[in-house]
């Protein structure tokens, strides 16, 4: 009977020390053993105490608020006089995510038919004694009976689950000091764990991150918590002095592509929510943002920052000669421009900016030959007749009905070899010549009644879609009959 | 006539002011953004002025005229307001007011007091765009400005958009037959009616859009113009393209049209280009000029950037242009038929604060020659304050003016965005004009000043990039 209770006392002894090791193992997350200061001199007290079980009752017997001794105890040698005074107020059972107790594990093991463990197989060196306790917990121990089928702690397997060994993290009361020391597995690393890995095993084991996460976490980066995955993870409570994690938002590489910042179309905002606030699509889009823009929650409602976005010129503003192209760009997809930009910003430089900037310096003095060449179609700002004329005519060098010399002087015989340069560049000479003027010598009633039209020139077809162009010219039909 | 377009623009102001007085609340309660630019410009000069008296070789020539100067103030003001109840209701409001400052030589378009250049309302409901009002379709036809309605919906890759309403003249915010009387001849008596369509697509990075736009008098009395366009851009790995053509059908022409590709390589620091293009004027059927058929010209241009070191971008192009047969019989010598044009510049942000660019052009092309330099070098003291010295040459020949000449000018700028919302600029210069061919007429010297003031409201990403900078 009595070597029935020391076995007893023995086996409560070493799931004490189970217990504290697998906390332990938790914690530090190092199979090899934790560092953790012990708290209590075991080595100075060696001899003192013949049994483990003289000052952790409570271990044998199941009982926690047993499992150390109280302040009481020691001032039975610690009263001033023989030893001096200590301070201590009390201990009480460490928090742990490891599912254990001492008297169920000794009692699986008497039901086994194993050998009964000694405190000191988890809790010390073997070789060394039972009071070589250093808070260091031998866990090998723990893994020569309880190692998982695979060698990585941290590997999944749906054989060997966390939860059958561990409660999730939100349950087990561990205080901010251990919360930050908790490890990371292997296979945390890198981005593309961020990316593509973490969602997907959240959706299959949802209780491996429990056991070492909280719902708290995840929204330190996702901008929607609203996610079934993360809506069923547990909160933290209160008392619980959770470090935040630092939010991180590497690039996917489907964000990496040629040409994806103007082809992102998207039907709905689930997926961008995830890294996104409605912030991050207004530092491009213009407002009222797009519907699906305007759905992801804003940075002031969410708890994670989001990506924070800072609006940049695509690629192909990049371009030397972006200003040169850019007209194709727009009209083959206006809704891209349309994206950043509002039609004022067209308008303002197409309309005639008001404050310049478009043209080098000078252009005013420049533009007669960049007129005559059309490099530049100034139609596309410039109405001929309002601004180019009214301009020439202001500053004397508008046609005066009269055609004689004058502006064309330095060309003596201009008159007589105007066709080619008019049809070369009929615009130039719409910029200062009203139509009249060259009806006076190329009208049927003109001087000269010279036929401004090539051989090729289809007068039915004119008269049938411009007729009243026609008698501009002709007085009746030319093509036969009445006007 | 002229009561008719008073009367019109009263209405579409005080209709604009009723609905901001009537809906105060979605004013205030969901989102405006835009701007308001107040800019005056002032220039001195001396017109020519054609005479008989003193003319060295021939019976007349152009002379200078008094000094005048020509000062003209612009308001603009641009807003978006939205939130009026309806999700996706919008309205869209840019207008620019204008006055000359008693000129002697008033400046273009200063007669022009308003001119609503946008004002529309705007629905934009799951796929589908809805406008009505004033706007305009940016196209590869170019600008078109009209008053009626339009629609747009879009599926995936696909778009599709309709339009139409009263035309307004090119260039212009007023309709055709009122805003160019006066200044045009045989100018339609009745409106001229716009509509048209397009199809869009887009997949991958590849877009392309084909529109047609037909505009007719208001009395089905005739066309003022009947054109398709596609537009095409496709991003290779590699290689961007971009291309466009026009077809004319009341012409019954090609229009414009072009090819580019673009390339960048070496991680960007180069960007080779090479274009094909073709240009011919377009008029409206309205006018005889298009029957007087222009002739296209061809050109064929390369272009090279490069930038050796983050804050240096060098570039130069080149260009050969080739007219088609003007079919007409020409006294004495013909006039040139081919041209060539070139050009090259450089910048280079030699730090934060300092940034230097200039610019070499030469056309050698029918009509005329020129050459011409410009620098400028740019101080930015203060992250918000910018100011540039702009200098800058060019010699002149051109075959059908006045004469020959060279110009020099020198200018300087500054740039302050005051506060985030609020930015100024201004900046003057002057420009000395000499006449190189013997007096055929006098030069043409001038002195300008400008001041512009912009306040922002709301936020415009698409400004982010146009914050006050000197010396653009």
């Amino acid at each position: 009977m009595r070597r029935r209770s020391g076995v007893r006392a023995v086996g409560g002894a070493a799931g004490v020390v189970l217990a504290v090791a697998a906390g332990a193992l938790a914690l530090a997350g190092s199979p090899g053993g934790a560092s953790q200061e012990d708290p209590f001199p075991h080595a100075d007290h060696q001899g003192l105490f013949p049994v483990c079980s003289g000052c952790h009752a409570g271990v044998a017997d199941g009982e926690p608020d047993r499992y150390y001794p109280p302040p009481g105890q020691c001032v039975g040698c610690h009263d001033g006089v023989d030893e001096e005074r200590v301070t201590w107020t009390g201990a009480s059972a460490r928090a742990s995510n490891v599912i254990f107790e001492h008297v169920d594990h000794a009692s699986e093991l008497e039901g086994a038919g194993d050998a009964a463990l000694s405190c000191e197989t988890c809790h010390s060196d073997l070789d060394t004694g039972r009071m070589s306790v250093d808070g260091a917990e031998e866990l090998d121990t723990c893994w020569s009976c309880h190692a998982h089928e695979r060698v990585d702690h941290y590997e999944a397997s749906a054989a060997d689950p966390c939860v059958s060994c561990h409660v999730p993290l939100a349950e087990s009361g561990l205080d901010g000091a251990r919360l930050r020391v908790l490890p990371a597995p292997e296979v945390h690393a890198g981005d593309e764990f961020l990316l593509v890995g973490h969602g997907p095993s959240a959706e299959a084991e949802l209780g491996r991150c429990a056991t070492c996460h909280v719902q708290d976490q995840c929204v330190d980066c996702h901008v929607d918590g609203t996610q079934s995955s993360i809506a069923a993870l547990p909160v933290a409570p209160a008392t619980m002095d959770f470090p935040p994690l630092e939010s991180s938002y590497p690039v996917p590489s489907t964000h990496d592509v040629q040409g994806f910042e103007a082809a992102h179309p998207v039907t709905d905002g689930a997926t961008c929510s995830t890294c996104h606030t409605s912030d991050d699509c207004a530092s491009c889009h213009l407002t009222p943002l797009p519907d699906v823009a305007a759905g992801l929650p804003s940075r002031s409602e969410s708890t994670a920052p989001g990506a924070a976005l800072e609006s940049a010129a695509p690629a192909t503003h990049g371009s030397f000669f972006f200003v040169e192209t850019h007209a194709t760009l727009a009209a083959a997809e206006p809704s891209t421009c349309a994206t950043c930009h509002t039609e004022s910003y067209c308008v303002d430089c197409h309309d005639g900016p008001s404050d310049g900037g478009y043209h080098p310096p000078g252009f005013v003095s420049l533009h007669p030959s960049s007129a005559f060449g059309q490099a530049q179609e100034c139609a596309s700002c410039h109405n001929t007749a309002a601004f180019c004329r009214e301009c020439h005519q202001e500053v004397g060098l508008g046609s005066t009905g009269r055609l004689g010399p004058g502006y064309h002087d330095a060309e003596p015989l201009f008159l007589l070899r105007h066709g080619q340069a008019a049809r070369q560049s009929l615009e130039s000479c719409a910029s200062c010549h009203q139509q009249t003027d060259c009806v006076q010598c190329h009208g049927v009633l003109g001087a000269f009644q010279v036929s401004p039209h090539t051989e090729d020139f289809d007068a039915r077809a004119a008269w049938a879609r411009s007729p009243s162009t026609c008698l501009a010219c002709h007085v009746s039909n030319p093509v036969g009959g009445g006007p | 006539m002229m009561l008719s377009r008073v009367r019109w623009r009263v209405g579409v102001t005080a209709t604009l002011a009723l609905s901001a007085v009537a809906v105060p609340r979605s004013l205030f309660a969901q989102g405006l953004r835009g701007w308001t630019g107040t800019t005056i410009q002032a220039v001195d000069l001396r017109p020519f002025q054609l005479t008989s008296s003193g003319c060295p070789s021939s019976a007349t020539c152009y002379v200078q005229g008094d000094d005048v100067t020509s000062v003209v103030g612009t308001q603009d003001l641009s807003v978006t307001a939205w939130g009026f109840g309806p999700q996706g209701l919008s309205a869209t409001l840019y207008a620019r007011g204008r006055t000359g400052f008693g000129s002697e030589a008033p400046w273009p378009r200063s007669g022009d007091h308003f001119d609503a250049l946008l004002a529309y309302v705007q629905l934009v409901r799951g796929g589908w765009t809805v406008r009505a009002g004033r706007q305009e379709i940016r196209s590869g036809l170019g600008f078109s400005s009209f008053d009626g309605g339009s629609a747009s919906w879009r599926r995936g890759p696909f778009n599709f958009e309709g339009y139409g309403g009263r035309s307004l003249a090119r260039g212009l915010r007023d309709p055709a037959n009122e805003a160019l009387r006066g200044i045009e001849d045989f100018v339609p008596d009745q409106s001229i009616y716009l509509w048209g369509g397009s199809s869009r697509v887009r997949l991958r990075t590849t877009s392309a859009t084909l529109r047609y736009q037909r505009e007719i008098l208001s009395d089905r009395s005739g066309l003022a113009s009947e054109r398709a366009s596609l537009d095409v851009t496709a991003a290779l790995p590699r290689v961007r393209f971009t291309g466009a053509i026009d077809w004319d059908f009341g012409l019954e022409r090609l229009g414009k049209s072009h090819l580019t590709a673009l390339t960048p390589f070496a991680d960007g620091r180069w960007t080779v280009s090479a274009t094909v293009r073709r240009y011919v004027p377009y008029f409206s059927l309205s006018t005889i000029w298009g029957f007087f058929e222009p002739v296209s010209y061809t050109e064929t241009q390369a272009r090279v950037g490069w930038s050796p070191v983050s804050r240096v971008g060098l570039w130069m192009s080149g260009g050969r242009r080739s007219y088609g047969d003007a079919e007409v019989t020409v006294v004495l010598r013909p006039l040139e038929d081919t041209g060539w044009r070139g050009e090259a510049g450089g910048s280079w942000a030699v730090s934060s604060a300092w940034r230097l660019d200039g610019r070499y052009e030469v056309e050698w092309v029918p009509g005329g020659f020129l050459s011409s330099a410009d620098a400028s070098v740019r101080w930015s003291p203060l992250e918000r304050v910018s100011m540039a010295v702009t200098g800058m040459s060019l010699q002149q020949i051109e075959q059908f003016r006045v004469g020959d000449g060279r110009a020099r000018g020198v200018g300087f700028s500054i740039a302050a965005d005051v506060t985030d919302r609020l930015s100024a600029t201004g900046g003057a210069s002057v420009l000395r004009h000499s006449m190189s061919d013997g007096g055929l007429a006098s030069p043409w010297n001038q002195s300008r000043a400008w001041t512009s003031v912009r306040v922002r409201v709301g936020e415009d990403p698409g400004l982010a990039n146009r914050r006050g900078e000197a010396g653009r």
